[in-house]
């Protein structure tokens, strides 16, 4: 199913931001909050996984039901999951579209991926070294 | 040791009211700052990088600072077109020496300013800022106005410092004289306490404001049934509160930045603040994020005479959002080296300019290891401004405030490094 996909901050990601190597950075920037009818229509439960495909990429998260998010449209906080199926195009203004993409997502038992694996997909290498 | 009156380096509130509590050079207890705050002052001695990093293979291997200045100042010296980007989360100080090696290098320096209130800057340029101090709000808005943003999650403080929780000085109670109404595309915690919520269709803000300036030129004739989601009933109602108002002040976010439109969706709003003060006063404050990034853009203008994405390969300062943006340029794989400096694009990046920046020599300076680490060559961690840093910040009124320094954990600072780097930089181009 199509849905526009809206980027921006909470006060988990936020918290997180310093931390972002944390797991509670990852829970707080990978879930997708979504209309509890349009859940219906895709037949899936709060806690399962979405499978989210834009314009440059896909990536797997975890949905959450909000009655605050209209239909057709998926909330995704900012952050490095949000940005996995965003594109570089700014229509001459510098501002990527973070919150007017249209994306396609379907029900997936897939993993939700962890930021360093998000991040060697890209082409990085990861430090993997807590402190 | 109880340190009072320090400043929260986090958002653009800069709460300067903290009192840190230290001992054994270990932040124990913050109080007065919130959820945001506090996590940033209790987390961010702990999880620092011990060393600078440098990619060794497959892997990373730590190294000295010597190393790691000598190799970012290499790298920068070999690119064509280096691109420096961040800037946001750092003292204004290394702010100014990153400008003089912009230019000195020839290349591109550009804040996170393009990717969050870059449009409402452009939008400035066309139209201007009808703007205040936070203080005038606190002590005199009667009516307060939340546009596209949340300031519950995104400046929690905002609100019990400045506006709808806030003693006024020239209001008998504040809190019950002070009207507060929300727009959003979703009903946001803020929503859900504001006298008035207009919930607009995404997308649907520049028709919701245009359809207000009407109204507020008494032009309500013009104005179909209901507006991207919006009825007209509303619409008057709330257009009758913002004329009525003694003193109006129109917040706005990213919400309106990054939505369709972008710096149109501004221009708008402030062309309806200036429509409201033909009949009242009404200001316009745009909420910015991080803690300098306003910073940021005051130090590129004193120097270079423009705001962000400045770019120097002509050996003059050129302008050109859209072109010379960080996210442009990395889109259009143009930059050959990458500095980037208390931000992190891995985060907040789309992926396609992660992808080139994987590929091109970047080094990063920040104090912690983020989703930028991977992707970068060599990482430089410094002391966090406002904390073992002292440094200037502005506010996201544009007031300078200066942040003090509680702890000593015996990290450079960004000016120090900055500064190392560009002194090699300047042998090489200027012996
Ligand atoms: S509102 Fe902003 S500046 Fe104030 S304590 Fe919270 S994060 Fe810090």
């Amino acid at each position: 199913m199509r849905f526009v996909f809206n980027t921006g901050r909470t006060a988990a990601q936020g918290a997180g931001l310093e931390r972002k190597t944390s797991e509670e950075y990852q829970k707080a920037t990978s879930v997708a909050r979504m209309n509890p009818v349009d859940m219906m229509d895709l037949e899936i439960e709060d806690g399962e996984r979405l499978r989210v495909s834009g314009p440059a990429g896909t990536v797997v998260l975890r949905v959450e039901a909000n009655d605050g998010i209209p239909r057709g449209t998926v909330f995704v906080p900012l952050g490095p999951y949000a940005n996995a199926v965003l594109d570089g195009e700014t229509h001459g203004t510098g501002m990527p579209d973070y919150k007017s993409v249209s994306v396609e997502i379907e029900p997936t038992d897939d993993p939700v991926p962890t930021i360093p694996a998000l991040m060697e997909g890209i082409g990085g290498v990861a430090l993997r070294r807590e402190e | 040791m109880i340190h009072r009156d320090m400043v929260c380096p986090f958002c653009g509130c800069l709460c300067d009211d903290l009192v840190v509590e230290t001992e054994d050079g270990q932040v124990v207890q913050v109080d007065n700052a919130c959820t945001l705050g506090s996590n940033k002052m209790m987390g961010a001695w702990q999880h620092r990088l011990k060393s600078p990093v440098m990619r060794d293979g497959g892997g990373w291997r730590d190294t000295t600072y010597e190393e790691a200045c000598e190799y970012a100042a290499g790298v920068l010296l070999d690119a064509d077109r280096p691109l420096m980007y961040g800037w946001s989360s750092t003292q204004g100080e290394a702010q100014g020496i990153g400008v003089s090696m912009a230019e000195l290098l020839g290349g591109v320096i550009d804040s996170t300013t393009s990717v969050c209130h870059g449009p409402s800057i452009l939008a400035i340029q066309e139209v201007g800022h009808p703007g205040c101090t936070l203080g005038q709000v606190k002590n005199r808005a009667d009516l307060v106005i939340y546009w596209a943003c949340n300031p519950t999650e995104a400046h929690p403080r905002h609100m019990s410092r400045y506006t709808t929780y806030a003693d006024g000085f020239f209001m008998e109670n504040a809190f019950r004289d002070r009207k507060l109404i929300v727009v959003d595309v979703r009903k946001s915690d803020t929503a859900s306490i504001a006298d008035e919520f207009m919930q607009v269709k995404p997308g649907g803000d520049y028709a919701v404001l245009s359809a207000l300036r009407a109204i507020v030129r008494g032009r309500a004739d013009v104005v179909p049934k209901t507006v991207a989601g919006v009825t007209k009933e509303q619409l008057v109602r709330v257009a009758a509160l913002c004329k009525e108002a003694r003193f109006g002040a129109l917040f706005f976010g990213v919400g309106l930045t990054m939505a369709p439109g972008k710096y149109k969706n501004v221009r708008n709003a402030i062309e309806l603040v200036d429509e409201l003060n033909r009949h009242t006063k009404w200001t316009l404050t745009p909420l910015r994020g991080h803690y300098n990034v306003y910073g940021s853009n005051e130090v590129f203008t004193w120097m270079t005479g423009y705001p962000y994405a400045v770019d120097f390969s002509r050996q003059i300062a050129f302008y050109n959002p859209g072109e010379t943006t960080a996210v442009d340029i990395l889109a259009r794989q143009e930059c050959d080296a990458c500095l980037i400096v208390a931000s992190d694009p891995g985060a907040h990046f789309p992926k396609q300019c992660l992808e080139h920046l994987a590929e091109i020599p970047t080094v990063l300076i920040d104090p912690m290891q983020t989703a930028t680490t991977p992707l970068c060559r060599c990482q430089i961690p410094t002391a966090v401004t406002g904390m073992d840093a002292s440094g200037t910040a502005y506010r996201m009124d544009g007031v300078p405030i200066h942040l003090k320094k509680f702890l000593d954990l015996g990290y450079p600072t960004d000016t120090e490094i900055i500064g190392r780097i560009f002194k090699q930089v300047k042998e090489v181009k200027h012996p």
